[in-house]
């Protein structure tokens, strides 16, 4: 199992940013819906060993990523996209993702192989010498996404990943999650309900740092059957359990 | 999520031959990312303004143009703010950027990947400042005659310049923020001229350590009689470094800086520079100001004690007149300065059958080139009796305002000085008197006198009246007396009584 989540839970200082969570996931596309401050984020930087949990156990790719040593070895096979990206303006679209193959320990050999196909995978090979502060959103974003899967991770956290991709963008990332999640564990946090049926197995829905639902995208549809609002049939499925959840 | 069943992928990933080399890619994408090159030309600007051009001015001694550059040092503060601002900017990148997650979830620990940053910015401050100063000597030995460089002091600088950018460096990883380079450029200037300001006033102790403290650092002929001290400047290394060690290993003491081992090894570095700061500390407080530079018993090396061996170059003023070859370029002017001097009293007993440069000292004692207490004064020692000369305590022509004209007047009065005292002493009024006609014979006026007195380093040696305003009126009156006398007979009264002169066993009422 790449990811089980026992009770986890977070807390920042008197706010329960997640409370509790169970899940278990292999290798597949999992979609993380919720509204804003549900909790989506605080549970992939957990996930990412960037944040310790407040109480709860969390096993990752195999390995408790409370002690040191696993920790690395979890993060050699992790790629992350933080919900806000940061990057350095100065660096190149190639020397961003070399760095961050760098500092993954790739070995050295594979890393310029691995830098290019990475920034083909997200169409940025005719822009691979631009500077950052050059590009637009949506092109920092597709930089970020490089640098998450440069590695080939066997667990690949996204925030947002398709905030700023035009429509067209977003039709070949869906096409890279579904390849991706053939062979490692892709969880997506997303606000858009149509990246989640385009691309995903199952889906959790999570509100005020709760797991509310987990499911297939068809049977999140089926809960929004003659309930919810919304234009698509998952929007409907997602505003019907969201409010079921709080009634 | 549905629990799955797929087996969690085993690949060995881990190559451990990748981590140096991994480490130098990281290092060269850093170095070709660093702010530090962008401040470079304004440094370089600065450096040429305050160090470079006013140091070229200065007389053609290394020990005189570097004292202005390390001695004093301009050229670390030249540097230091820049530096301390720039790290400070490379160091609160990740925090600046929000970058932090990012890096904290790669397997590199947090504290590898601020020393790839880190390195790089030391890497570019020292090799600038290093390049700088390579191009500031290669310029300024144009004119230099003799002598060889000062390396500890400006190791001293480069290990200066590391400390600026580690601490300028770790303030800004601990405060990242966009204010925080200004606020460590300014920190670094107020450093830079709080250590100057303590060096104008104190003169041991604890503020020896700082590196922009001239007080003793340089001894006035280093590298030209005696090899330079390195004493003070290897506790300055062991200062600087220390100082630069703490800032660095204190990134790696965090939680999140990387695994326990990593965080031993920080502790480690951190504790080492503490202790490396505090043991330089302690040596400055037992250091002690000798002939040729500040001493520390505990580092102090006896064979730096030896003198440097020369072939002295050699004029004439109608004594024969040897310099020490730096000062070549002033050999004119000593002749020019003593001739007067010496045909006014050549052949009678008690006077120097030739002038030789003794070394310029801090204080009294054993001294190169000459007896005791030769060293801050001209004195007239010996059977035969010679003049030593300790040129280094003179204003040399260009130095910070000095002329020929000031040079060989100082000179002049210096040499008249010696030939009528004992040389360290104050003289009486009948010694003042015929020392006043000698001058006044030597082109020097009574009127003009009081001044070039003052210009001499008697003041610095509890000198008193005649330096500061005109001579005693019985004193005066006496000294035109005597000059007015014909040459023959000022001579021929000298030869009988220049011996009880300079003993002192004469009174104003004895003078002709």
């Amino acid at each position: 199992m790449n990811v089980e989540l026992t009770e986890l839970t977070r807390r920042f200082g008197r706010t329960q940013a997640v409370t509790g969570v169970t899940l278990e996931a292999g290798p597949g596309v999992f979609g993380l819906l919720g509204p804003n401050g549900a909790g989506k984020t605080s549970l992939l930087r957990m996930m990412a060993t960037v944040l310790p949990p407040t109480s709860g156990t969390l096993r990752l790719l195999g390995r408790d990523p409370g002690g040191y040593g696993p920790r690395r070895e979890i993060r050699r096979r992790l790629g992350y996209l933080p919900q806000n990206l940061g990057y350095y303006p100065g660096f190149t679209v190639v020397d961003f993702v070399e760095y961050f193959a760098l500092l993954k320990d790739m070995p050295p050999g594979q890393v310029p192989g691995a830098v290019a196909t990475a920034i083909e995978q997200v169409g940025l090979g005719d822009r691979a010498r631009a500077k950052l502060r050059t590009l637009s959103g949506g092109m920092l974003r597709r930089v970020g996404i490089a640098q998450a899967i440069v590695n080939q991770p066997e667990l690949l956290l996204l925030d947002e990943p398709t905030a700023g991709l035009d429509p067209e963008q977003r039709v070949a990332f869906r096409t890279l999650l579904r390849e991706f999640g053939q062979r490692a564990t892709v969880i997506v946090s997303t606000h858009l309900v149509e990246d989640v049926a385009a691309a995903c197995s199952e889906v959790t829905l999570m509100d005020a740092g709760r797991m509310v639902f987990h499911g297939t995208p068809d049977e999140l549809i089926a809960r929004g059957q003659g309930h919810g609002i919304g234009d698509a049939p998952l929007e409907r499925g997602y505003s019907a359990v969201l409010a079921a959840a709080r009634s | 999520m549905t629990v799955t069943s797929a087996p969690v992928r085993a690949t060995p990933r881990h190559v451990p031959q990748a981590a140096p080399r991994n480490m130098a890619r990281l290092l060269w994408v850093e170095l070709r990312h660093n702010a530090m090159p962008l401040v470079l030309p304004l440094i370089a600007v600065i450096f040429w303004f305050d160090s470079y051009r006013i140091a070229a001015t200065l007389p053609p001694l290394w020990v005189v143009r570097l004292y202005y550059i390390l001695g004093q040092g301009h050229a670390l503060i030249d540097f230091a703010p820049f530096v301390a601002g720039v790290a400070a900017w490379m160091g609160s990148r990740d925090g600046r950027r929000g970058t932090g997650d990012l890096v904290t979830a790669t397997v590199r620990p947090r504290w590898e990947a601020q020393l790839a940053t880190w390195a790089a910015t030391v890497i570019w401050a020292v090799g600038a400042y290093l390049v700088f100063m390579a191009v500031t000597l290669y310029l300024l030995a144009r004119p230099i005659a003799w002598g060889g460089l000062p390396w500890w002091p400006i190791a001293v600088d480069a290990v200066g310049v590391a400390a600026f950018a580690s601490l300028g460096f770790a303030l800004g990883a601990y405060f990242p923020g966009r204010f925080i380079a200004p606020i460590a450029a300014f920190g670094g200037l107020f450093a830079m001229g709080t250590s100057s300001q303590i060096g104008f006033s104190a003169s041991g102790g604890w503020a020896l350590i700082l590196p922009t403290m001239s007080n003793g650092n340089f001894g006035q002929d280093a590298g030209i009689f005696y090899t330079w001290l390195p004493d003070l400047s290897v506790a300055r290394v062991m200062f600087c470094g220390g100082v630069a060690a703490v800032a660095v290993g204190l990134l790696g003491l965090p939680v999140r800086a990387g695994g326990p081992r990593l965080r031993r090894s920080a502790a480690v570095v951190t504790v080492t520079g503490a202790a490396a700061a505090v043991a330089a500390i302690v040596l400055a407080f037992t250091a002690q100001v000798g002939p040729y530079g500040t001493v520390i018993p505990a580092l102090h090396d006896a064979a730096n004690d030896k003198p440097i061996p020369y072939t002295p170059v050699c004029g004439h003023a109608g004594i024969p007149v040897c310099l020490q070859p730096a000062y070549r370029p002033y050999l004119p002017d000593v002749t020019t300065a003593l001739r007067p001097v010496i045909s006014q009293v050549a052949g009678l007993p008690g006077v120097p059958v030739r002038a030789s440069q003794a070394a310029a000292v801090f204080a009294p004692g054993p001294t190169v080139g000459g007896p005791d207490h030769v060293g801050q004064i001209a004195m007239v020692r010996g059977s035969p009796p010679v003049l030593y000369m300790p040129l280094g305590t003179i204003a040399l022509p260009s130095s910070f305002g000095a002329v020929t004209a000031s040079f060989v007047s100082q000179l002049k009065v210096e040499f008249a000085h010696a030939l009528v005292t004992p040389g360290s002493s104050y003289g009486n009024p009948a010694q003042q008197a015929v020392e006043a006609a000698l001058l006044q014979h030597a082109g020097i006026s009574l009127a003009a006198q009081p001044k070039a007195l003052g210009d001499t380093p008697w003041p610095l040696m509890g000198g008193g009246p005649r330096s500061a305003g005109a001579y005693p009126p019985p004193v005066a009156a006496a000294a035109r007396r005597f000059a007015a006398r014909p040459a023959a007979a000022r001579r021929a009264w000298l030869a009988g009584h220049l011996g009880a002169l300079r003993a002192g066993q004469l009174g104003l009422g004895q003078l002709p």
